[in-house]
């Protein structure tokens, strides 16, 4: 039986869950919204392009995935939606340790859901222990999948009565920034996120969005040599004293 | 697109995306890695959300130029020194999208 100990402990952890989802929450209606839209014009059957919202769970690759239908190969359209999304294979490592303490199941049940939301959110709070860790992504994971699969067949309906006006479209990249903002903890990790940045500019041009590929392996070798050359540095004015 | 042909998408597209997603976090989950990965790990976050808010912002699609304008880059200036300040989220958010909202209409 749950101590009231546990109970206050857990309910501290979904609060902060929720605070700190919903910035990230607002941004995802309209891309929804904007998303259902787009399947209600797509070449693809309605059935399927629904379904990508609960079973492939990427804003980005699915949007690409409904709009190049019809006029893409198969395997062309399979190859878009894996290239944007190979991002989560650098989630995935970065996530491992966490992931290290947690039981089977959530091994298994957490990944499904590790969208750039959730993995920012989890590397936020990547310091908690493990029980209050699992329970933070587990309520940020239900939060970002009720919202999106919720918010993309309204889009369908409602889409297009959002005003363009109000700019929402700008809105996640505030969002990403302010993440990528509080994630800088360390010098290194600054390093990373400077080149990480710099090169997903230059590698803008790039199709598939895989700039943002390119951008990250070049950010976190950056990140590394840096964390060599700050060890060095250390321990060689170690030895001098 | 026939109903085959979308299933067939479907299927791939969400194999490939779950291995993607789970992969390293089972394959890594039992053992320890090296302390110079552990650390390099710790940078994969900072690497991959700058390379996605820069890709996001120029809309990084396949497109040759650059497509953020001076109004954008100010409210993102306008909302970072928010975030540095307060470090809350909601605040950035809502300081960049009324300094976005207010520069639009003056500018």
């Amino acid at each position: 039986m749950e101590t009231e100990a546990t109970l206050t402990r857990h309910s501290r952890v979904d609060r902060q869950a929720v605070t700190d989802a919903v910035p990230l929450l607002i941004p995802a209606v309209p891309f929804g919204f904007v998303l259902g839209l787009a399947m209600t014009e797509s070449d693809m059957p309605l059935w399927a392009a629904w379904l990508s919202s609960p079973l492939i769970f990427a804003g980005a690759a699915q949007l690409t995935m409904v709009t190049i239908a019809g006029t893409a190969s198969l395997w062309a359209i399979i190859s878009a939606v894996l290239v944007i999304n190979s991002r989560h294979v650098m989630y995935s490592a970065a996530l491992a340790p966490m992931f290290r303490t947690q039981p089977t199941w959530f091994r298994w049940v957490g990944p499904f859901m590790l969208i750039d939301q959730v993995f920012a959110l989890a590397m936020l709070r990547s310091d908690r222990e493990p029980d209050s860790f699992r329970r933070y992504y587990v309520t940020t994971m239900l939060l970002f999948g009720t919202t999106w699969n919720v918010a993309v067949p309204l889009g369908m309906v409602v889409g297009p009565v959002v005003p363009e006006a109000w700019r929402l479209d700008f809105a996640p990249v505030i969002m990403f920034a302010g993440l990528t903002l509080f994630a800088i903890k360390r010098v290194p990790a600054g390093i990373a996120a400077l080149v990480g940045g710099f090169v997903s500019l230059l590698a803008a041009g790039l199709s598939d969005r895989l700039g943002i590929l390119v951008g990250a392996i070049c950010g976190v070798v950056a990140g590394a040599v840096a964390e060599q050359r700050i060890t060095a540095l250390k321990s060689r004015s170690e030895a001098d004293l | 697109m026939s109903h085959r042909a979308a299933l067939l998408v479907l299927v791939a597209a969400t194999l490939g995306t779950y291995a993607f997603r789970a992969g390293l976090i089972l394959l890594l989950a039992d053992r320890s890695l090296p302390i110079v990965v552990e650390r390099a790990l710790q940078n994969v976050g900072p690497a991959v959300l700058a390379a996605l808010t820069v890709n996001l912002a120029v809309g990084g699609d396949g497109g040759t130029s650059v497509d953020i304008d001076a109004i954008e880059l100010a409210s993102l200036a306008i909302a970072a020194i928010v975030g540095l300040r307060t470090k809350n989220l909601v605040f950035m958010l809502s300081a960049g999208m009324a300094a976005l909202l207010v520069l639009t209409e003056i500018f």
